[in-house]
């Protein structure tokens, strides 16, 4: 079913690379990585994951764009930040098999290839340079997360006082 | 081997036997042996700043023993604390790993043993053994998890009052006397509990002393007793 977004076939043959994601594997590695691919396409508002649900999959949002959000317990929203097409959401979590830290919904209709965990652990023990990037990758989502943690933190400790 | 600061040190990590209960350092006999060829073992005391936030990424910090505080500062001078590290986490690797500046500042909070990797060897380390890729990878997550969790509780908490429930929760659930639930030792200062919820010194010690007046808990000495856990719980979810 098409949502409204262009369409391309697959991450592996899309002329339109995703910025972010492995971007410097050999022919073996991406077709492993082609292999294990799940697309879909899905409407505005979808729920990709939500905070506390144990992961099963990874998603990345061929195109697109979704919000990454918590949510406290009184059901107030903090949105994270909003992320781009060709980007890896549910990494950390996937990697760690922790519950999700964030909830991820889509704002536009968007096309997303699920990735399933053991697969996804699979193709990292195989594939060293892949596993290499996602350790880049990471790096990358601590950093944000900090900047995140700096702007709201100091924020409050200005103006939070009792 | 005793060091200066009454540490009792582990002098390589092929002969370690903490080595297997730790996740960073249960390697495989391969990847222990290249990394001892590699890390630069250290005793710093009490106090000592490892690496600050803004500075050139020089490599990582294994942390062998002791405890050591994560914290970020505002260019008005205020500290926040992110998190106490602990025994067996690698230190600076996000920053390692993608060449960015250190984003925290690191100071041991007790006397520490620690294991400093370079960047370049480091890197190469990575390359060569995938297992220990997969591993950066995991604590990377962990490093990840903390920082939502500390966004989520700065972000979406009303009041000083309730962050300090939280934290308080999180300790007796972390650190807690297994025999006597609810019971555990204040390893930081008011201040430095202040730097961990984004508040003043004198809005903690105000605090533990109307949750001591309210009988929430307990304090003698550095023994905090929670007495009534279901009230801190309110505090969180109203």
């Amino acid at each position: 079913m098409n949502h409204g977004g262009d369409i391309p076939v697959s991450f592996f043959t899309c002329d339109v690379a995703p910025q972010r994601l492995f971007t410097h594997l050999g022919a073996e590695a991406l077709r492993d990585f082609a292999a294990i691919q799940n697309v879909q396409e899905v409407p505005k508002g979808a729920l990709l994951f939500s905070e506390g649900q144990a992961p099963t999959a990874l998603v990345l949002l061929q195109t697109g764009g979704a919000r990454l959000s918590v949510c406290s317990s009184r059901g107030e929203k903090l949105t994270l930040r909003m992320a781009k097409a060709g980007e890896l959401l549910g990494l950390s979590a996937n990697v760690s098999g922790k519950p999700h830290e964030v909830t991820a919904e889509t704002t536009v209709p968007s096309q997303i290839v699920f990735i399933k965990r053991k697969d996804f652990v699979r193709f990292l023990k195989d594939h060293s340079d892949a596993c290499m990037q996602v350790v880049q990758m990471l790096s990358n989502d601590v950093h944000a997360a900090y900047d995140r943690v700096r702007a709201i933190g100091m924020a409050r400790a200005r103006h939070v006082r009792n | 081997m005793l060091s200066p600061y009454g540490l009792e040190i582990i002098e390589s990590c092929l002969t370690c036997k903490l080595r297997e209960d730790r996740l960073f350092c249960n390697l495989s006999p391969a990847a222990v042996k290249d990394l001892e060829a590699i890390k630069y073992s250290t005793a710093y005391p009490k106090g000592a700043v490892l690496f600050v936030e803004g500075q050139a990424p020089r490599g990582v910090f294994i942390l062998c023993k002791g405890r050591t505080k994560l914290s970020i500062c505002s260019s008005d001078g205020k500290t926040l604390i992110l998190k106490i590290a602990e025994p067996g986490e690698v230190l600076g690797l996000s920053a390692t790993v993608s060449g960015k500046p250190y984003e925290l500042t690191a100071e041991t909070l007790d006397p520490c043993q620690v294991n400093f990797v370079k960047r370049e060897d480091f890197l190469r380390y990575l390359r060569d053994h995938n297992e220990v890729t997969l591993r950066v990878a995991e604590q990377l997550s962990d490093k990840y998890n903390t920082a939502c969790h500390e966004i989520h509780s700065l972000g979406l908490s009303h009041s000083a009052a309730e962050k300090l429930a939280k934290l308080l929760l999180e300790w007796s659930e972390k650190n807690g006397d297994a025999k006597q639930p609810g019971r555990m030792k204040l390893a930081l200062t008011h201040e430095e509990i202040a730097q961990m919820i984004g508040t003043s010194r004198e809005t903690v010690t105000r605090l533990f002393a109307d949750f001591k007046k309210r009988q929430i808990i307990q304090l003698k000495g550095s023994t905090l007793v929670i007495r009534n856990r279901q009230a801190l719980e309110t505090l969180i979810n109203p």
